[in-house]
């Protein structure tokens, strides 16, 4: 009986610490960004310093505090879009008219075509998208620290803390949109070019001022060798033209607006659609 | 993995305290140890006069890399020091200019590192030229002209691939055909490298579309509706 009892208490001791192991990865998305303080306030002063100092001084010590603040030592199912209030007041600033451009389904792309602000200011583009993009976060209940292991997906839980980072962001630069806007849609995208629900759909149209917008100009974009799923005047386009028409807005739709097409044609020089007749 | 805090004390080591017209290689040293790392074959990406269209480029097309893109240049693009034997020995206010000293901080840093890239480059290499530059495209007193191309390793390098890139609807200074472009071919064979030169390489040139869309030398043929 004593010859067992070792390594019995030996496999045991073996499958709870795997058991555990199993338990370390709380949730199904990316753990927090490594160095996340430093990223974000080195983003912060590479923004007002060097990127946009058109913004003026900035607190970017106060800046981390504000948000971070909102979302340790919570439930990180719990974070709601109201809970980065402070971090929106302190990083907002004024986006110059006629320089909004808002999107979806090809992130890169308009990251290239913004070119850093310089053409347009996309939300990526504005000191409060800039210190949070491509970035990973969540805090646990009853802790101060980071969750570097592991984060809740927006399918486990909707109040996460990016989910709801966004949501803010995204309320706060419809609001402060004006003059011309634009939107750049992916027409090869699954599921159709306008998503709903989706970003643009739920937080920025609803928080567009009226009063403040000359015209919304759509640009719906194919991928070089994607399917023509959706095109303005057609499907969920359609759906979006009808949309904003009926709040009001003078809006026009393009497809396959020629600047965005040749940076698409980068990748695909050769292709028929990209060949210069020059 | 890189120690940021080391790389950054190794930064402030170099010209924090001193005269800034007296900076040295040897300043540079533990920063370039620290902070290099090797780069992939047929990537590296060399400019002259082309640096907003060649980083443009880059962003756009990961292929390839400029010493803007290494973890050195990233840090150090678009950011100026010096410091000043005063405390608090970093100085704020101005720094010399190139004309004003040749060994200030900036440029020494920036010569070494250029040096350090184009050592490091290996396979295929790429270089962008202004081909609407009047003084010319190929120039022996720039960087590219005085330290990468001579810093190239044959061992390592094969060929050199040159694109000629000039502004749309801008002047037509030169071409490959060009006499500046002929000495630079001449100097590189002469290191035995294999060159090949081509005229506004496309894919770059459909980034230069991007900003000129209704320019004609960026007609596209699909345009069913463009007159004529």
């Amino acid at each position: 009986m004593m010859n067992l009892f070792f390594p019995l208490l030996f496999v045991s001791v073996l499958c709870m610490n795997s058991f555990s192991g199993v338990q370390g990865r709380k949730w199904k998305g990316e753990g927090t960004t490594q160095n996340l303080e430093s990223i974000l306030i080195g983003r912060c002063y590479d923004y007002i310093r060097i990127v946009n100092p058109a913004v003026g001084a900035k607190n970017c010590s106060q800046i981390w505090e504000a948000f971070k603040n909102a979302f340790i030592n919570k439930d990180p199912c719990s974070i709601l879009p109201k809970d980065y209030e402070l971090f929106i007041n302190l990083t907002l600033h004024t986006i110059p008219p006629n320089k909004s451009l808002f999107w979806e389904n090809n992130q890169l792309l308009v990251n290239s075509f913004a070119d850093r602000g310089r053409r347009y200011m996309s939300l990526g583009d504005t000191l409060f998208g800039f210190v949070g993009d491509f970035l990973y976060w969540c805090g646990q209940a009853d802790s101060p620290g980071l969750d570097y292991e592991s984060c809740p997906t927006t399918m486990e839980c909707e109040n996460n803390a990016v989910e709801s980072f966004w949501r803010m962001a995204s309320i706060t630069y419809a609001q402060h949109s004006s003059g011309v806007i634009r939107v750049l849609l992916n027409g090869s995208a699954e599921g159709g070019a306008y998503p709903q629900p989706g970003f643009f759909a739920d937080y920025e149209i609803p928080n567009l001022q009226k009063d403040k917008i000359s015209q919304i100009v759509i640009w719906v974009v194919d991928d070089v060798e994607g399917p023509d799923i959706d095109s303005c005047g057609v499907n969920t386009v359609k759906t979006l033209e009808t949309r904003l028409k009926t709040l009001g807005y003078d809006v026009t739709c393009t497809d396959n607006y020629k600047s965005v097409m040749f940076l698409l044609c980068l990748d695909n020089p050769d292709d028929s659609k990209c060949a210069l007749a020059s | 993995d890189k120690d940021c805090l080391k790389i950054w004390e190794s930064l402030k080591d170099a010209f924090i305290y001193k005269n800034p017209c007296n900076i040295t290689p040897e300043d540079y040293q533990p920063l370039m140890e620290l902070a290099s790392h090797p780069i992939p074959c047929n990537k590296s990406l060399f400019w002259s006069k082309t640096g907003d269209l060649a980083h443009r480029y880059t962003k756009s097309n990961q292929n390839f890399l400029t010493l803007e893109d290494t973890l050195l240049g990233y840090m150090a693009d678009k950011v100026s020091w010096c410091g000043d034997p005063t405390a608090p020995g970093i100085n704020y206010e101005s720094c010399p200019k190139r004309n004003e000293c040749e060994s200030n901080p900036g440029s020494v840093f920036w010569k070494m590192a250029s040096k350090m890239f184009a050592e490091a480059a290996c396979g295929v290499v790429q270089v962008m030229l202004n081909g609407s530059v009047e003084a010319g495209a190929f120039r022996s007193s720039s960087i590219f002209g005085s330290i990468e191309v001579f810093n190239l390793d044959p061992d390592k390098v094969s060929e050199v691939h040159i694109w000629l890139m000039q502004d749309i609807g801008g002047p037509q200074s030169e071409s490959c055909s060009g006499h500046s472009i002929q000495r630079l071919i001449s100097i590189l064979e002469e290191r035995n490298f294999k060159i090949i030169c081509e005229d506004n390489y496309r894919p770059v040139q459909l980034l230069q579309c991007v900003h000129n869309p209704d320019h004609t030398d960026c007609r596209l043929c699909t345009n069913s509706t463009a007159i004529p």
